[in-house]
Parts: C-alpha cells; sequence; structure tokens
C-alpha cells in the first residue's frame, strides 16, 4: 500500500499528459459543433476518437491493432484517471466504445469483429444498446421484443425505451427474445440491428430538464429482417452478454463519475466564496460548511473506494464492489447538488444555459438542473434499489426471496 | 494511489486476526464490562509477538514497519473491541513521544513502550481537535529548570492505569503548547463511569504537578507542531478502530438476519432488511478506504496528512452513525438487552467517535483546511 506509483508509471502519465496537451479537441471547436446524443459523433470527435485510436490510446489495455497498447492494469488505471480530468470524453458513442467494442471482442464471431469492431474503434460508426422495454426496466430479463428465428434471418418486431443516442446510431446492440417458451433467462438472444433497416424508427424522448434535451428515444421493431450471420454470442444466450456488458461498463466507470463529481466539489467551492440570497458570503452558513466538508469526504472517499476495487481487479478477482461505487457515487452526486441548490435558494431559479453538462468554456448547467439530472445517475445502469438487493444478496449472501 | 495489500502485510493481518480470536473473545469484553477484571490478554500477545514496537524504529528496537502496518493491526483489534493499553500506547502516547523526545527521552520512554515493558497514555482536551487539543484548563509555568502543571485533562485512555502519560499544556504566559511525560501518580486520578467500560477513562487533576526538565518534550511554548502530528496519528488510529468494530457489528448483524425467522422466513430476505444492511455495507467500505488513504498519508508524510486524518475521523463517524443505528435495529428486540454482544460493539463505536474530535468537530476542521 502506498500513495505513489513506480517511476515507469509515472513516466507514462507524463508522456500522456503531453500528448493530452497537444492532441485533445479545444473548447472552441467543441463549442461550435456542439453534441446533442450520446450517438453523435461530430467532425472533431471523429478526429479526436481516430487520433486516439492511432496512437494506441484509445483501448490501452488491447493490442495495437484494436487501439491499445498492451498496457499493464496499473497503468490503464493511471490512463483512465487522467482521461477523467479532461473535459472531453474519449469516445461521443461512448456506450460503443466502452459497452458494444468490449462485448463483440469477447463474444462475437470472426465476421462481426471483422466487420464492426474496428470502425467502431476509428468512430467510423456509433451505435446505440437496446436494453430496455416498456415493460423491462430494472427487470431487464422480462424483455419482450421477439425475434422470430428463421434458418437465414430474424425478423425482430417490438420496442425499445430510454435507448440514448438511437435517433444518431448506425447500429443497435439488441436484446430480443429468441425462445418465448424457455425460463425469462434463457430466451434472449443478441443481435446488431442496422439502424437505417426497413421498420426501424426513433421518437426521440426529451428528458424532464428541458424539452430540445434529446438523448433518449422510444424505437420501434415492426417486421424488421436480420440477417442470422448478425446473432452475437449463441442463440438464447444473451442474458450472459448483459451480466458482462454491463460489467464492462462499470470497470472504469467509476473513475468518470468521480472526476464529475470532484468537479461539482470545486464549484461548490467557489460558490462559497460568493454571496447568497441574503447577501452574506455562502460560506459563512454553518450549515453549509458542514454539508460541504461531508461532501468533500464523501467525494475523496469513492476514489478510494475506486482504488481498493481496482487492486482487486488487478488480481483478476471479481468484484462487486463496483455496485457500492455506482450506488454511492450515483447518490453523492445528488445530494451535492441538492445542498448547492438550497444554499442558491430564489437566485436558482432563474435558468439560462442549455447545455448538458459541466462544460469547459460553455458555461455550468443551473444547479436546480443539475439536481433534476443527477436523478439520471440514480435510476440508469441499475437503479440504487438494484444495487442494495446485490450488495446484499451478492455481496453480504443474504437470501433471494 | 495503490491501495493493494502486500503479501506481508497480508500475513500481519491473518495473524493479528487469528490471535485475537484466541485470546480476545467478546466473553472477555463482557467479562470486564461486569466484573471490572482487568486481564493479561490481548496486551501479553501484542508485546510478545512485536505488535506494540511495529511502528518505531530498528534504533529503537522496533519492526519498522510504519504507521501503515500499525493501523492495519488497530483496526483487528477494533474487530474484537480489544480491551487493554495497546492503543493508548502505541497510537497516542509513542506517537508524541516520538515527533517531540529528544533521544535520551526516546531510550527512556519510547523503546520501553515498544518492547511491551511500559504503558502509556495521552492528556490532551479531547473537546478541541488537532492544533487546538492544548486547551487552556491545564497550564504550565517555569520554575528553574522545571515545570510546574496546573489544571486538569480530562478523559484521558487509560489516564489512572497507563505507567507513563505524555501530556500536552497551554504555557501559562502565551499560547504556546509545551508537552511533558508524567509518571502514573503524578497527577490525581480520578477513574469516570465510562459508557464503554472496556475502555477506561479518567480524569487527571494536576495540582502544582512538578515536571523535571528530564521530562520536558522539545522546547515548552514550541510544541505545537509536534503535538498535531502526533494528534494525526492518534486520531487516524481512532478511525481505524472504529472501523474494525462496524465491520464486526456488520458482520453479527448481517448473520442476525441471516438465521432470524419471521413470517416463515430469514428477516434477511426481507428487502427492508437488505437494503439497511447494504447502507451499512457502503459506510464501512467508505470509512475503510478513507482511514487507509489516512494511514497511508502519515506513514509517507504526505502533505494532504492534516486534511486526510480529518477526512478519516469524519468517515468513521458517519460510519459508526448507521452502523451503530440500523445494527441495533435489525436486532430487534435481542439487540435492546444487555446480554446480546451489540451493546458491547455499539459503546466502543460511540467511545471513539467521542475522542480525538467528534466527525462535525472534524468536518468544520476540513472546512477550514479548504478554506471555505
Amino acid at each position: 500500500m502506498q500513495l505513489h506509483y513506480d517511476a515507469d508509471t509515472e513516466k507514462f502519465r507524463a508522456e500522456l499528459r503531453a500528448w493530452l496537451a497537444a492532441h485533445r479537441p479545444s473548447a472552441e471547436e467543441m463549442r461550435a459543433e456542439p453534441t446533442t446524443s450520446s450517438a453523435h459523433l461530430t467532425g472533431w470527435s471523429r478526429r479526436w476518437q481516430r487520433e486516439l485510436f492511432d496512437a494506441g490510446l484509445l483501448v490501452p489495455g488491447w493490442p495495437p491493432e484494436l487501439g491499445g497498447r498492451n498496457l499493464p492494469p496499473v497503468q490503464q488505471l493511471v490512463y483512465h484517471e487522467e482521461m477523467a480530468k479532461i473535459s472531453a470524453w474519449r469516445s461521443n458513442n461512448p456506450q460503443g466504445l466502452d459497452i458494444i467494442a468490449p462485448s463483440i471482442f469477447d463474444y462475437g464471431s470472426e465476421f462481426l469483429k471483422q466487420r464492426y469492431l474496428v470502425p467502431t474503434l476509428r468512430a467510423e460508426i456509433a451505435w446505440c444498446l437496446g436494453m430496455s422495454e416498456p415493460g423491462a426496466g430494472s427487470d431487464l430479463a422480462a424483455l419482450s421484443t421477439r425475434a422470430e428465428v428463421h434458418d437465414d434471418q430474424f425478423v425482430v418486431s417490438g420496442q425499445k425505451i430510454w435507448t440514448s443516442g438511437a435517433h444518431h446510431a448506425d447500429y443497435c446492440f439488441c436484446f430480443v427474445r429468441t425462445d418465448p417458451d424457455a425460463p425469462k433467462h434463457r430466451g434472449i438472444s443478441v443481435l446488431i440491428i442496422d439502424m437505417k433497416a426497413k421498420g426501424v424508427t426513433t421518437r426521440p424522448l426529451p428528458d424532464l430538464i428541458d424539452r430540445d434535451r434529446e438523448d433518449f428515444n422510444e424505437v420501434f421493431f415492426d417486421g424488421v429482417v436480420v440477417p442470422r450471420d448478425h446473432l452475437v454470442g449463441p442463440l438464447n444466450q444473451g442474458w450472459s452478454i448483459s451480466t458482462g456488458s454491463l460489467a464492462h461498463e462499470r470497470g472504469m466507470m467509476w473513475l468518470s463519475s468521480a472526476a464529475r463529481l470532484d468537479g461539482m466539489l470545486e464549484r461548490m467551492l467557489r460558490m462559497a466564496r460568493e454571496p447568497g440570497p441574503d447577501g452574506r458570503r455562502i460560506g459563512e452558513s454553518a450549515t453549509f460548511r458542514d454539508e460541504l466538508a461531508s461532501l468533500y469526504v464523501d467525494a475523496q472517499a469513492i476514489w478510494f473506494m475506486g482504488y481498493q476495487g481496482f487492486a482487486k481487479f488487478a488480481k483478476g478477482e471479481g468484484s462487486p464492489e463496483h455496485s457500492v461505487l455506482k450506488l454511492f457515487g450515483s447518490e453523492v452526486a445528488q445530494r451535492a447538488a441538492r445542498v448547492a441548490t438550497e444554499a442558491q435558494g430564489v437566485d436558482g431559479l432563474e435558468v439560462e444555459f442549455h447545455g448538458t453538462g459541466e462544460v469547459e468554456g460553455g458555461g455550468e448547467m443551473p444547479w436546480l438542473k443539475r439536481y433534476l439530472q443527477s436523478y439520471g445517475g440514480t435510476i440508469s445502469a441499475g437503479a440504487s434499489e438494484i444495487q442494495r438487493n446485490i450488495i446484499a444478496q451478492r455481496v453480504l449472501g443474504l437470501p433471494r426471496r | 494511489m495503490d491501495f493493494e495489500i502486500t503479501p506481508e502485510q497480508q500475513e500481519l493481518i491473518d495473524s493479528v486476526r487469528s490471535v485475537l480470536a484466541t485470546e480476545c473473545p467478546t466473553a472477555l469484553v463482557r467479562d470486564i464490562v461486569e466484573n471490572g477484571s482487568a486481564p493479561e490478554q490481548p496486551w501479553k500477545s501484542a508485546r510478545e509477538l512485536g505488535w506494540t514496537s511495529i511502528d518505531l524504529p530498528e534504533t529503537l528496537g522496533g519492526l519498522a514497519l510504519g504507521f501503515t502496518a500499525l493501523g492495519l493491526v488497530i483496526e483487528q483489534h477494533g474487530c474484537r473491541i480489544a480491551p487493554g493499553p495497546f492503543l493508548a500506547t502505541t497510537a497516542q502516547f509513542l506517537p508524541l513521544v516520538c515527533e517531540a523526545g529528544a533521544p535520551d527521552q526516546l531510550e527512556r520512554f519510547a523503546a520501553p513502550a515498544g518492547a511491551g515493558e511500559l504503558s502509556g497514555a495521552l492528556a490532551i482536551d479531547h473537546g478541541r481537535a488537532a492544533e487546538h487539543a492544548a486547551g487552556e484548563s491545564l497550564r504550565a509555568r517555569r520554575d528553574g529548570a522545571a515545570w510546574i502543571l496546573e489544571g486538569e485533562r480530562r478523559y484521558v485512555l487509560d489516564g489512572d492505569v497507563a505507567d507513563e502519560i505524555a501530556v500536552a499544556a497551554r504555557v501559562d504566559a502565551g499560547d504556546g503548547v509545551a508537552l511533558f511525560v508524567v509518571p502514573q501518580g503524578a497527577a490525581k486520578a480520578r477513574r469516570v463511569v465510562a459508557f464503554d467500560a472496556s475502555r477506561p477513562l479518567a480524569h487527571l487533576r494536576f495540582d502544582g504537578v512538578r515536571v523535571e526538565s528530564e521530562r520536558v518534550l522539545g522546547t515548552p511554548g514550541a510544541g505545537a507542531r509536534a503535538l498535531g502530528r502526533a494528534l494525526e496519528r492518534a486520531t487516524v488510529a481512532a478511525a481505524l478502530e472504529c472501523v474494525g468494530t462496524c465491520q464486526s457489528l456488520l458482520e453479527i448483524t448481517v448473520e442476525h438476519a441471516k438465521n432470524r425467522r419471521q413470517f416463515d422466513q430469514p428477516i434477511g430476505a426481507f428487502q427492508a432488511i437488505q437494503h439497511k444492511c447494504a447502507d451499512m455495507f457502503v459506510q464501512v467500505e467508505k470509512a475503510r478506504a478513507t482511514g487507509y488513504f489516512a494511514m497511508m498519508a502519515l506513514a509517507e508524510d504526505d502533505p494532504r496528512r492534516s486534511l486526510a486524518a480529518s477526512m478519516a475521523k469524519a468517515a468513521a463517524s458517519d460510519c459508526q452513525r448507521l452502523v451503530c443505528k440500523e445494527g441495533i435495529q435489525i436486532h430487534g428486540g435481542m439487540g435492546y438487552t444487555w446480554e446480546s454482544d451489540v451493546q458491547l460493539f455499539v459503546k466502543r463505536a460511540k467511545t471513539l467517535e467521542a475522542l480525538f474530535g467528534t466527525g462535525a468537530r472534524h468536518r468544520q476542521r476540513i472546512a477550514d483546511l479548504l478554506e471555505i
């Protein structure tokens, strides 16, 4: 146990920082062509992701032909630390890069890997992830989008919801029911569906923050024909891919949420020096001081817990403790936003900014909107209640009902 | 940041855990609480196995494994709610002597404490955390080469049983901090009827206690820095012991939830109980990770050490608050009884919360350090 890494690791960090300083997208180009969804590959974002790929800095644990450089786990951690600190995401299609590409790598046929893996990594194509349905949210295995199995093709009918970026995506990595008679976890398969295929329609579903914020969609499949070779993994074995996909999502996701929370805390530390609605410095309030110090401890603790989990992960031990990070991180972010809104009081009611986050140079999201946005964290990717079930049952060994 | 426990550290943890499981069963703690007995164990094992000298340099006969190793040992003591002089000697008395003592004083006090030949305590003002812990309630005035102590120090852990007591006082003229080591008996000790009877606390009354120059640590008036640094160790140690105690309380509670049946099923199958247990687990993980960070920051003398120490105590505070509450609640009526061991763990955790600054006090300090 030590706070500092070895010299080789720190040398890599220094090289990476220098590279990022030279190649990261500028605030001007990001502002000139803003991202409007999680599958919206803008010009600058394609250029940036392609440069990361070519430099072996996109998926550093993978080999050079897949945009990596076979880095050992600790250097991968340092990589993600540094990437979390810059304002641009590694990819403007995070589900494509972090969930779908690793799933194709792990489960896809040679044909699918050849056809989709490198183009995804080089930001030539964008993806959406077809999981939730109106009747299958937390209980994902209850999904009912049906794929009839024929000799040479599948025919898909049904509906997905909360599908991020579907209106911009080229393909959908879609969970469908291929055996309606099997127990619910054993009748699911994964198909790659061309979003331009006949019978696919998308309808944007703005979130509660602003009517023009369109990332979510409803996606309707009406007799969509999917070639048989676009099945990912074995037929009816899709559930294990779903747990695998989500594991990819959780693996390093805590770093970006920890970095985002640090950003919120920095904002609140600045806010403490500004006048509140009563004209006095916000930081003079004993309540605010106590809350902010408490939030600071929790925000730092996320890093420490992440490093602790990483020590297990690097040893190859499974780590359902990722649930702890997801649960705690999203709830702390929500508490931070709530504390900030309460400190602002009536001054928080004026909301001009229409952006998607704490965007450098693009202004900051008003706190009340940020507070609403925090519910995306406690609901999506396994709601807090589901995470508590996982911790209770899989970590603490309490019985399932 | 590398949080991976090394094989040597794991070996240490396993060894301490297994020795304490044998030598420090909960029944032993209960016996102290109910009968006031003063057992040899687990101090005897700690002495024989060298745990007492784990954070001392080799020149003083120590194992020189650093504060990280000491912290891990203390966490294990917390898991067993271990009684005895280990915490006060290794994590309260020794840090101050080592921070402020001259070489001959280290030979005289630190080496024998490391060898387990003498036990120590630390007398500070627990009502004020960190740099203000040398509160005015104890004053020191010069008398030739010697010093006279006047006033009191309250809630001194092992204050009436430790062989030697490190004392922080305020210099009479001015605000300076003066540090001393006084032998047991120099001050009038009054045993407190303590909430956790396995943790003896005493009020020490100093009525003109004369301290010879050989027992003065460092330069009187200039002791604030040494005191602050020693208190960071004491604070983090209290936090880590609290983490261990909370870990055990969580385990006992989860075990109860698996075994206790109502409505024809284990109560642990109810989501209401599961979610409480999950939240307890999160708090324990948070407090442990924060405590480990602080442990490393002190071991490496990192510039973040003050902030880290206060964060560790604040996180331990959050943790014990929830774990004690839900630990009793989930045990139901049984948790409300004297016979249940839950009360022993709760009392230890609440005692550790109050010593060396409560969570709220440390959050104030964090706010100060962050210049909020």
